[in-house]
């Protein structure tokens, strides 16, 4: 994509008017013709000075796919008051014409009591009429009025549950979350890298032949490492929600976790072992009577393979290269939905209700 | 003082507010009229002194596109919004006798309710302009006094936040009464009873201390009749809206369906959106210059003719007379967009306020 991206001179302490003022003047070509924006969705976010680096350029990287306005808010509650702002536009030169797709990033140095009161300065920058996202990459204070008058302006927020040191109460949180009255729909960057996982699971028993196997399954045994927590969990809280399992029992040794659920036919088995020392997700194993279906991440390459096997024989096999799930792609994946996602919040309530057993 | 000599001429400049009700601006304009002539008599707006709001008239009139859709076969509703973030400030005792009805609906918003709605004149001049415009506060259905409380809602601002400042309730306020029930937001709902506009709602809303400075018309079209794409691929689809903008950069916006770049058919909304202005003028001249330097050249066309204001006056007379009589407010807190009733009074039709 050939693209270039523009810089407003300075910044600093600037009013709404002239932040609207500078960002147009961003649009104007060298040869004197002005780019048209075409947007898609709003896009704020939430983050602190250690973490704006690696924010600003995930979202300097959607710009090509979503033409959006991104409102980078960078809080600072501590601080000396100061509210200041930088601006810059990303122009998309297509097919080598004079049609250009601005995208924008303002980002806000927001220090002291204004920290408080970010949705007053993210509110009046937003785009009308387009879709708003919520994204805290870091932790954040879910029963906060801040959070709540933030949330009041979105229509999704993205969050990422294993931000936080303890990822029970975390998922605890965000169950809470989705329960709330008025709150926009939610999603979890820790389900977005999951979907391979599950669409690789669900292949496995999408043959005839063993589409009746998912009833059987008996046992289920997750290796993953402890920042993987939260996607463990809500990989099995996604199994027990699709195919009918009520959670009885939950044990715990160290940091092991075995649930026992009552599923439709008999007893299933779940075991979750943080003993992998790296990847976040390593492997899943699902057996039956008669089969096991196995899907791991390979060592070194960026692969996943899953094996099924009847007895002992080996009846199907697949490799499949993951890509690169970066941070703004993860986030991209989010921006495409704008309602709930039942598929998600099933799995997280089922997730929070075995934590709660 | 009002007879020109030698050659010279002798003009009068009226500022709004003209009047505070339809009887007194009548008594006003009888008053002047006794002294001067109506083509002496310049009341200003210097709303329609700005570049930009003239440029609803350019954009109507001088392109082809726009008026076939104008009307109530396409325009499901207009929204008119002018907001400020400012508050009163040091303007608290005029503002305790002005509110916002009669400082800014009954001249400004009443303006550019006129421009969007009228029909097109047949010149560019004083009398063809100010003729359309009367015809139009003429086809507004008068509310009656029983039917203010559905279709008109005031409220006060209380302290809040307002980018990145605490800033104070209006009743806190210099020179502000601690009890006042002075409106500092107001939002109607009209029906323009013509041809043109038939059953089309036009919901005007005016107010201080809103999260940003914005004027604005939003024109939103019906949705398009049917889809041939799979309900769950027009999730993202709303109806089109063209929005002129009049502050606070100028341009024009077009809210519009496509499809989502991929393999499947999702349809979404995109906004298009075009400046067409004051981000590349330097120096935009200032609407009171411009309108004195009409006032010198005689040129009454962009002031306000005495049927006009009182044209205007006689929209909201009803709404004051009821608003006396009760007294009692809404609040709604700095930085939002106004309060909860003002949603409702979308929210019965189904609809809601965009925000700006």
């Amino acid at each position: 994509m050939i693209g270039e991206t523009r810089r407003a001179p300075g910044g600093g302490p600037m009013s709404v008017a002239e932040i609207e003022h500078e960002l147009g003047k961003l649009r104007a070509n060298e040869d004197g013709t002005l780019a048209l924006r075409s947007s898609v969705l709003n896009l704020i976010v939430v983050t602190d000075e250690m973490s704006a680096p690696d924010v600003t350029r995930s979202v300097s990287n959607l710009a090509g796919r979503y033409p959006a306005r991104a409102i980078v808010l960078i809080s600072d509650p501590e601080g000396e008051r100061n509210v200041d702002a930088q601006l810059s536009a990303f122009c998309n030169v297509r097919g080598g014409g004079g049609a250009q797709v601005c995208a924008e990033q303002v980002t806000i140095h927001a220090e002291g009591p204004p920290a408080n009161h970010l949705e007053s300065l993210a509110g009046p920058l937003l785009i009308p009429d387009l879709p708003v996202f919520l994204w805290y990459p870091g932790a954040f204070s879910p029963h906060s009025p801040e959070f709540a008058a933030m949330a009041d302006l979105a229509d999704r927020v993205i969050v990422d549950s294993a931000a936080r040191e303890d990822r029970e109460d975390s998922l605890r949180e965000m169950a809470d979350l989705i329960e709330g009255e008025g709150m926009p729909a939610i999603g979890d960057l820790q389900w977005v890298g999951l979907s391979p996982w599950r669409s690789l699971l669900a292949d496995a028993f999408a043959a005839p032949e063993r589409a009746g196997e998912l009833e059987k399954i008996a046992s289920v045994e997750l290796l993953y490492a402890p920042g993987g927590e939260c996607r463990a969990l809500l990989l099995v809280g996604w199994l027990a929600s699709a195919l009918g399992w009520s959670p009885k029992d939950l044990s715990r040794d160290g940091n092991h976790r075995r649930v026992r659920f009552d599923g439709p036919s008999g007893e299933v088995a779940a075991h979750l072992s943080p003993d992998s020392p790296d990847a976040r997700l390593r492997r899943v194993r699902l057996r039956s009577a008669d089969h096991s279906v196995q899907v791991s991440r390979h060592r070194e390459r960026r692969e996943v393979k899953t094996t099924v096997m009847r007895g002992e024989d080996l009846v199907a096999e697949r490799t499949v290269h993951l890509g690169h799930f970066d941070l703004g792609v993860l986030v991209g994946e989010e921006l495409q939905f704008r309602g709930c996602d039942e598929t998600y919040e099933a799995a997280l309530r089922a997730a929070v209700e075995i934590l709660n057993l | 003082m009002n007879e020109g000599e030698d050659g010279g001429w002798s003009r009068l400049v009226v500022e709004k507010p003209f009047g505070r009700d339809l009887g007194s601006a009548q008594e006003l304009n009888e008053e002047i009229r006794r002294h001067f002539d109506e083509t002496q008599i310049y009341r200003i707006d210097h709303y329609l002194g700005k570049e930009t709001v003239q440029n609803i008239l350019a954009l109507r009139f001088a392109n082809g596109i726009f008026e076939p859709i104008w009307n109530q076969h396409y325009v499901d509703h207009v929204q008119i919004t002018v907001a400020e973030d400012i508050g009163v400030g040091t303007r608290g005792a005029f503002y305790e006798e002005a509110g916002a009805l009669r400082d800014i609906v009954q001249n400004h918003v009443m303006q550019v309710l006129c421009l969007t709605a009228m029909e097109p004149p047949v010149a560019f001049d004083a009398e063809s302009l100010r003729a359309e415009k009367v015809k139009v506060l003429k086809a507004v259905r008068p509310i009656p006094e029983s039917e203010v409380d559905g279709n008109a809602v005031r409220a006060q601002y209380t302290s809040g936040w307002v980018w990145g400042e605490e800033v104070r309730g209006y009743r806190e306020e210099e020179n502000v009464d601690p009890e006042s029930v002075t409106e500092t937001y107001v939002a109607l709902r009209l029906f323009v009873d013509n041809w043109r506009w038939a059953g089309v709602p036009f919901f005007l809303r005016a107010g201080k201390r809103m999260p940003k400075k914005a004027t604005e018309i939003a024109i939103q079209f019906h949705s398009s009749p049917h889809t041939p794409f799979a309900r769950r691929d027009t999730e993202g689809l709303e109806p089109n809206v063209l929005v002129v903008r009049v502050q606070p950069e100028e341009g024009v916006s077009l809210k519009i369906g496509a499809k989502v770049p991929g393999t499947g058919f999702e349809v979404s909304s995109v906004n298009m959106d075009l400046l067409y202005g004051t981000a590349f003028l330097e120096e935009a001249s200032d609407a009171y210059q411009r309108l004195l330097l009409d006032l010198m050249l005689g040129d009454p066309t962009l002031f306000i003719r005495a049927d006009e204001a009182e044209g205007a006056w006689n929209i909201l007379d009803p709404v004051m007379r009821r608003w006396a009589e009760e007294k009692s407010v809404e609040f709604y807190p700095s930085g939002t967009w106004g309060p909860e009733e003002a949603d409702e009074l979308l929210g019965q039709d189904g609809r809601e306020w965009r925000r700006p």
